[in-house]
């Protein structure tokens, strides 16, 4: 059944969110929008502004503490504030699916594909042989090319984009007339992001489902989306149809934010890091070969991750390091930063080396303020100061990475992820490393905390002299800041050299790859 | 909503309990109407009255009284062997945690050596070899607990491991030691705290069996699961003898089992 005009109609929503103590939040303030029949509505923001929020209150999975105070939720003529959560429940998955942001823990780990979408069908059919047919080929319809195999797996067969592929399948399943997808490509690198989004353009298209797109990815919203919203602190602030948006943004908001996200170099002032002609080498690797054992008593040889790589990095130069996801770019990393003992081959470092990780969540110990892991740093790397100092060379370290002398008796939680990742990158700072190895550094932030984490790492390249090694899927960060760039795929290395010449002109079929799913990156 | 009610009435429900078990503890430490072990033949048996609020035994002694020294016994006993088998549960499973190999296997084999006997039995024939006292009774049931704490913390270790605040710890050359103590420890508060009062309400439960055995506290010393023991003969005919101890170890083991449904309801509903 198909609903003529909007689908979907949102008016004045106030939502707040409270805890059982002091006064209530407001979440969203007077939301107002729409989603039209057949269209892709894109919805961007920062982080916090309420995209979530306004996507939990549709579907109904808000949690204990969130409130619906006023307005309405009116889909398919009827008004879902008004109807029992019974009712609801029912209409989630049949009429309303929603895909979350993490595929690896959506799916139940004990049961099969089959099971576990079969769960979604028996709450309202019972003819079995009927509804394992739906499920094959709505995984056919999805991308698997034998839908029976893939239909028998458990998920922890299944790669990042094979779950969430399964679980766009298991949310297109009753053929619902809403999709709402909340972030579902963040979690997915470049390419796989990239063929997801084309799974779902293609559903939209040829099963007529709406989808309520919400990313912060906006050159995804870019290629997709027929008509946008930007939202700011819990309300829509501007809305259009894609092109306009993003060609002529109506409020300085939204400019800004474009500006943000295309992570431009000359607005960001990033230059690339050069070495000197003479310049020592101050970190190298020869031949190293290195893997993961599992078992201690069964020495069977496992496969090796990362096989004869080699290369060397000068003193004072950023160097990147790119590579589709599983080519072995992490266990390099472990290996140099001696977290992994390679098989064979050698390393060479002069000087101390520090690392910044990925997850922003899990980069500070939750247990500990910044001002303890400050501490911890400088007694790590054996420098003694006194009290007067050490109070001195913080609170430089804090203004350096664009924080406070406020932050230093904060706990992580207290901070948001971008002042979370800028905590980890004072704490090498404060060892003054010559070497700074960065997996992934930005890539788990919102559009403008990216953009200041890789400003300030081009900064401490550039006027510190501190030595870089970012690793990352952003081709156009890299190019922007790298003078060197080492190209991996399937263990090896592919290509290496300069990073403007290779990207340029790619000679290995790895780069040509990394280069055409360029156009759909953050 | 509702969670957040239900989890507060667990808090004041286990906190009434355990304030009661405590104050007589307390109580018990710088009074007690009668001497514990003053016998008065004139008034055996006695229902509780005015004069001897929870009746007298079979010997004329104070039951009232002896509920209050016996909370010491309680007390200490749960308190002193949780700590020693939190003592070596800790070490033992950070130290398998953390390094994982051969190391893990050993300790694996050792607690899981431990766990396929009853405890409880464990606890006797340590006790029948050395000899039934107080002390040899906190180390018995230590020992049996520790492995339930070293595999909480095992786990939990190997969970943190991944983290990248503690590959940061490594990376910058924090000795190993440091990195358990410091930067594991403090973060496996929260699922090592419930294990902790679950494994007190246990213990107690295993000391007033081996009391109620006699293989516990010795009798003169006053304990509820001696007191249990010696009321057995006269359940028909004094039936306070048996309910005012059982009030206490119910009040006692509830309390602590309410207090802990607490921590874990209110871990959960307020991380984030």
């Amino acid at each position: 059944m198909s609903y003529k005009g909007h689908i979907l109609e949102v008016n004045n929503l106030r939502l707040s969110l409270s805890n059982g103590k002091g006064a209530p939040v407001r979440i969203l303030n007077d939301l107002t929008f729409n989603v039209r029949s057949g269209e892709i509505l894109g919805l961007i923001g920062d982080s916090g502004s309420g995209k979530t929020m306004t996507a939990l209150a549709v579907s109904g999975l808000l949690s204990d503490f969130a409130h619906v105070d006023s307005g309405e939720i009116i889909f398919e003529g009827e008004d879902l504030v008004k109807k029992s959560p019974k009712e609801r429940r029912l209409l989630l998955g049949e009429k309303i699916g929603v895909i979350f942001q993490d595929p690896s823990s959506a799916l139940d780990p004990l049961q099969t594909v089959e099971s576990n979408l079969s769960e979604i069908i028996k709450l309202r059919s019972n003819n079995k042989e009927e509804g394992r047919e739906r499920i094959l080929k709505m995984l056919k319809t999805v991308g698997f090319e034998d839908p029976e195999e893939t239909a028998k797996r458990y998920p922890h067969r299944l790669s990042g984009g094979q779950r969430q592929r399964v679980l766009i399948a298991g949310a297109a399943l009753m053929n619902p007339s809403l999709l709402i997808a909340d972030e579902p490509t963040s979690s997915l690198d470049t390419v796989t992001s990239m063929s997801i989004m084309q799974l779902l353009h293609e559903m939209c298209q040829e099963m007529g489902i709406s989808i309520l797109f919400i990313s912060h990815n906006l050159n995804a919203v870019r290629n997709f989306c027929d008509r946008v919203m930007v939202m700011k602190e819990g309300t829509i602030i501007d809305s259009d149809t894609s092109w306009d948006i993003m060609g002529q943004p109506k409020s300085a908001f939204t400019a800004e934010l474009l500006l943000k996200s295309r992570l431009d170099p000359h607005s960001l002032g990033i230059t690339q890091g050069k070495a000197k002609e003479d310049a020592p080498v101050v970190l190298s690797a020869e031949n190293i070969c290195a893997g993961y054992q599992y078992s201690y008593f069964r020495r069977s040889k496992t496969p090796l991750v990362i096989s004869n790589v080699s290369f060397e990095v000068k003193e004072g130069e950023s160097v990147g390091l790119i590579g589709s996801s599983g080519c072995g770019k992490t266990t390099l990393v472990k290996t140099i930063l001696g977290l992994l003992k390679p098989e064979s081959g050698n390393i060479h470092k002069s000087g101390k080396i520090a690392a910044v990780f990925q997850d922003p969540v899990s980069s500070l110990n939750p247990a500990h303020t910044v001002r303890w892991h400050l501490d911890e740093a400088l007694m790590a790397a054996g420098i003694k100061m006194s009290a007067d100092e050490k109070k001195n060379h913080f609170l430089k370290v804090l203004e350096d990475v664009g924080l406070s002398a406020k932050h230093l008796t904060r706990f992580p939680h207290q901070m948001s992820g971008g002042q979370r990742q800028k905590a980890a990158i004072a704490m090498c700072l404060v060892q003054d490393p010559s070497v700074i190895i960065a997996d992934e550094p930005f890539s788990a932030l919102d559009a403008s905390s990216q953009a200041s984490i890789i400003k300030l790492l081009s900064d401490i390249n550039t006027k510190r002299g501190t030595t870089m090694l970012i690793v990352s899927h952003n081709l156009r960060v890299i190019k922007a800041m790298c003078s060197k760039v080492i190209v991996m795929d399937k263990g090896k290395i592919a290509e290496a050299g300069d990073t403007d010449e290779i990207l340029d002109n790619p000679k290995s079929d790895a780069t040509a790859a990394l280069l055409k799913a360029r156009m759909y990156e953050a | 909503m509702t969670s957040y009610n239900a989890s507060r009435r667990y808090l004041y429900t286990g906190g009434i309990m355990l304030a009661i078990v405590v104050g007589f503890f307390l109580l018990g430490l710088f009074w007690t109407p009668y001497g514990i072990n003053e016998t008065d033949s004139a008034s055996k048996l006695l229902a509780p009255c005015a004069e001897h609020i929870f009746g007298t035994d079979n010997l004329g002694r104070d039951v009232f009284s002896r509920c209050l020294v016996a909370a010491r016994y309680t007390l200490l006993v749960s308190f002193a062997g949780v700590l020693f088998a939190l003592a070596i549960g800790t070490v033992a499973g950070l130290i398998a945690g953390y390094n994982g190999g051969i190391v893990d296997k050993i300790v694996m084999i050792f607690s899981n050596g431990i766990m396929c006997f009853p405890g409880i039995l464990l606890a006797l024939v340590a006790v029948a070899v050395f000899g039934p006292s107080l002390y040899n009774v906190i180390w018995a049931l230590g020992l049996v607990f520790a492995p339930t704490f070293a595999r909480v913390y095992r786990s939990s270790t190997m969970e943190l491991l991944g983290r990248d605040y503690i590959l940061q710890a490594k990376v910058m050359g924090v000795h190993p030691i440091r990195i358990m103590l410091v930067h594991i420890l403090p973060n496996l508060m929260s699922q090592v705290l419930p294990a902790v009062i679950i494994g007190l309400a246990n213990m107690t439960l295993f000391e007033s069996g081996m009391s109620y055995l006699g293989l516990g506290v010795q009798p003169p010393a006053a304990s509820y699961g001696k007191m249990l023991s010696d009321a057995q003969s006269y359940m028909v005919a004094a039936p306070w003898l048996i309910f005012f101890p059982t009030l206490m170890l119910v009040f006692y083991i509830l309390g602590l089992y309410f207090i802990s449904e607490w921590v874990r309801t209110s871990v959960k509903g307020g991380s984030r």
